[in-house]
């Protein structure tokens, strides 16, 4: 590929713009992470989807989940992990560039909806409800852990009665609110207490909240929480994994159908091409995770 | 903990700082601009313009910044207006710092004394004149510890704009504490941060409070002054300074003060014949006032009954009556500092205060109408400006609505300040002068000008016994040998006697007698004088007039 531009670009001008492309061409081969798109089928889809090529797209995160989008701790001014790595190729692979947006999670798709971001790679899971607000293009499976203090001393099992009369920390507009608020019946039911939610901002803070003693457990994402167990080891334990029915999506706004499309069909690329697989590695994620991308959208 | 040095110098964290500065300026600085504007609409005379900026403070001060600062961000690009992170953040708390700063704005000009203003609307000055050189100066003084809070408080709320991707300090803070887990190291190096830049704000509050400070300006302190322990001799004085410091007064010049000051030489008393001749050459001369059926009230309560006057150039005219009686009401309807329901008032042939038709004139017109006609005014609480020095109390006016050059004004001001004797006192402020030295000052203001009317109101009422003698004396000056038009309201009964060619003496609004001064206080014909005149005299007011 790169001897074929070099020579495009003999012919089309002079030797400047040899020289810029060469840079570009070189840059790009050096920045992948580890994975190689596959160079032919991504020269093929940037012909086919050729709007974003060149431009500059703002990816919205809440970089409050190491392993999955964080700051470099080396670095604080990148960010780093498995759906930033995900983001920059796909944008590699359409030719576009990505900057960050920071945000709560609650605002994550806000943020995509009102314009200010032009999409969300940001662990966030896709369900009907948030759909609603932005078109999801699912990569990854969903294995949620349950975080507690060491020693379990609630003796806490997963999202059942086990919860009744205990404290659980939640992000704002994380799915496992619902399913915690749902425990409330079948706990008076069982004469129990009922569970109560503590609702943060980012991850960090639902962790404190566990160290401090003022949450009993904090129920998200396995990486996340294995992630926590290994900063705190003396102090916080994984009770459980539970399995949640939901996958990881990408949001990109529903009045832009095309670039839907093109996301989807990238992802097949980098699912297909066993990058996807490479990058779980590189992060140290559960290979469980992979999943054949597909689309979740609502009207 | 291991981490907090570190933390403190990371370069990730000080660009933050930067983030944070960048919000905080954009929200005080838009906040003083829209808080300059709600304040000017809720001063002003238009009552729409007050109830738009009461819904604007409403709105904007009962509602959380951060559901402001997410609306700027969010929901503002509905409407088409998409503004990068910072300046919707700027925006959102410039919005919110407005109602709180144009507060403050407002009770820092209602907190100037009114009759500071008074005095400069008397002498002409227009509202923008008066705001610039008279209310701001003052206004703005007291409003630096405001200022100051606000300051603080603008800094810390910039935090929230976190929530809008507004990469500041605390937003850097959170998100390092996600990825190293090193929660507290962050926080506590963070907040030392903050610590420095609101500390650097308190120190630029007080830097400024002692720049501005006017005590210190006018007494051009020495460093010595702010080591007061460290100096043995001082530390003896102390008991002394402790004894002194019940009279709360701030300290004066002391030498300054206790140099007497220069003795004017007594006016000439007046003769019969020369009160005869007074009066024959009066006569002749212009009508300088004219009131015509002058009806106001207040209310239900009638202040001035349909009154009827008229004075002559160089005639002086001393209004005397029980308090309420209306005679501050006249002085002040006279030079138009107070509207009137009915009748007229003209000043050299001039309607002061509205057109040839008859129609009110703005008070921007009213004002330059003031300074051309030349109506001067003397309060009975001085109401010199607190701010200004002697002389700048007599030269700035003449610069400010005369267009004097500074020279000139300067050496008009010395003149005059030398005439009420106090020429030795023209770099003092007025806290620093008694009573009967700061209403000298007010004389030499009002004279400055050359008006061709001089209104007194109650001159020496606010003064100590013993200092009504020196004011009198000035003014007695003034009708004998300057043979300047006045109107004095007084109760002075033997001053007026000595001074006035006429007394007109007020009961309910009206004239209830008037005539030769002589006359009407020795001899008054209507009973309700008698009466009044017979209870001054039991009273045996204080002061002995030569």
């Amino acid at each position: 590929m790169q001897k074929w531009l070099c020579t495009e670009a003999r012919r089309a001008s002079g030797s400047l713009r040899l020289a810029v492309l060469g840079a570009i061409v070189a840059a790009g081969f050096l920045a992948p992470v580890g994975a190689q798109a596959a160079p032919a089928a991504c020269a093929a889809l940037q012909e086919k989807y050729p709007d974003w090529k060149g431009k500059t797209l703002v990816n919205a995160i809440n970089p409050h989940t190491p392993g999955y989008e964080a700051i470099d701790p080396k670095d604080p001014s990148k960010y780093v992990g498995f759906d930033i790595d995900l983001g920059e190729e796909i944008g590699e692979c359409l030719g576009f560039k990505l900057t960050y947006k920071a945000v709560t999670f609650a605002a994550l798709l806000t943020t995509l909806a009102s314009g200010q971001a032009d999409i969300v790679i940001s662990d966030i899971y896709a369900t009907e409800e948030r759909a609603k607000a932005g078109d999801f293009i699912t990569y990854s499976k969903v294995f949620d852990g349950v975080l507690v203090a060491k020693g379990n001393p609630k003796k806490i099992t997963g999202i059942n009665t086990s919860l009744c009369g205990a404290a659980a920390a939640e992000n704002t507009g994380y799915v496992e609110v619902p399913l915690v608020q749902a425990l409330i019946p079948e706990c008076k039911a069982a004469g129990k207490p009922e569970p109560t939610l503590q609702l943060y901002d980012n991850n960090a803070n639902c962790i404190q909240a566990i160290l401090a003693g003022r949450a009993d457990t904090y129920v998200n994402d396995v990486n996340t929480v294995d992630n926590a167990v290994k900063a705190y080891p003396d102090k916080l334990e994984k009770a459980i994994a539970v399995t949640i029915p939901y996958s990881v999506g990408i949001a990109v706004p529903k009045d832009k159908p095309k670039f839907r499309e093109a996301v989807l069909a990238v992802m097949m690329e980098i699912y297909k091409s066993g990058d996807q697989a490479a990058l779980l590695k590189k992060w140290e994620l559960d290979p469980n995770n992979l999943k054949e991308p597909g689309l979740l959208t609502v009207n | 903990m291991s981490l907090f040095a570190h933390y403190l110098s990371l370069p990730y964290l000080l660009e933050g700082i930067e983030v944070t500065l960048q919000v905080t300026i954009l929200g005080l600085f838009g906040g003083l601009i829209l808080g300059l504007i709600l304040a000017w609409m809720q001063l002003g005379r238009f009552w729409w313009l007050s109830a738009f900026a009461r819904g604007y403070t409403v709105i904007f001060r009962g509602t959380p910044l951060i559901l402001q600062m997410v609306f700027a961000y969010d929901a503002l690009p509905h409407i088409g207006i998409k503004l990068p992170a910072i300046l919707a953040a700027g925006l959102a708390l410039a919005c919110n710092e407005a109602p709180f700063i144009a507060e403050m704005l407002r009770s820092g000009v209602l907190g100037v004394d009114r009759g500071q203003v008074s005095a400069g609307q008397a002498l002409g000055m227009t509202p923008a004149v008066l705001m610039r050189r008279v209310i701001a100066p003052q206004a703005i003084r007291t409003m630096i510890p405001a200022f100051g809070n606000e300051t603080v408080s603008a800094l810390k709320n910039s935090s929230l704009a976190s929530v809008i991707a507004v990469q500041e300090l605390t937003l850097r803070s959170t998100q390092l504490a996600s990825s190293t887990f090193d929660f507290f190291s962050i926080f506590f190096a963070s907040g030392l941060l903050y610590l420095v830049l609101t500390g650097a704000v308190s120190v630029i509050q007080l830097a400024l409070e002692w720049t501005l400070d006017l005590d210190r300006t006018s007494r051009q302190r020495k460093l010595a002054d702010y080591l007061p322990f460290y100096l043995p001799w001082r530390r003896a004085d102390l008991a002394t300074k402790l004894a002194l410091a019940d009279n709360a007064a701030p300290a004066v010049d002391v030498a300054a003060a206790m140099q007497p000051d220069i003795p004017l030489p007594p006016a000439r008393a007046l003769t019969r014949e020369d009160r005869a001749k007074r009066a024959a050459t009066i006569a002749r001369n212009n009508i300088a006032v004219e009131v015509k059926d002058l009806r106001k009230s207040y209310g239900t309560q009638a202040v001035l009954g349909g009154l009827d006057m008229t004075v002559r150039v160089g005639e002086v005219v001393a209004l005397l009556g029980p308090s309420g009686s209306g005679k501050s009401t006249l002085l002040r309807c006279i030079n138009h500092l107070e509207e009137w329901d009915a009748g007229t008032v003209r000043v050299g042939g001039r309607r002061l205060g509205f057109s040839d038709h008859g129609k009110a004139l703005t008070p921007r017109a009213v004002a330059n109408e003031r300074a051309s006609v030349g109506v001067g005014m003397v309060f009975q609480q001085f109401n010199l400006f607190s701010h200004l020095t002697a002389k700048e109390n007599v030269a700035g006016p003449l610069r400010w609505v005369h267009g004097m050059t500074g020279i000139d004004a300067d050496r008009r001001a010395r003149e005059l300040l030398d005439r009420v004797g106090l020429s030795h006192r023209a770099d003092a402020l007025p806290r620093h002068l008694s009573g009967g030295q700061q209403q000298r000052v007010a004389i030499a203001r009002a004279l400055a000008p050359n008006p061709s009317v001089l209104l007194l109101d109650e001159p020496t009422s606010a003064l100590d016994p013993e200092l009504v003698n020196e004011v009198l004396e000035v003014i007695r000056r003034l009708a004998v040998d300057d043979g300047l038009t006045m109107i004095i309201s007084t109760h002075q009964i033997r001053f007026a006697d000595e001074v006035a060619d006429r007394v007109a003496f007020l009961s309910g609004g009206a004239i209830l007698e008037e005539g030769p001064a002589h006359e009407v206080l020795s001899n008054p014909r209507n009973p309700v004088t008698a009466r009044f005149l017979s209870v001054m005299d039991a009273e045996k007011t204080p002061e002995t007039v030569r």
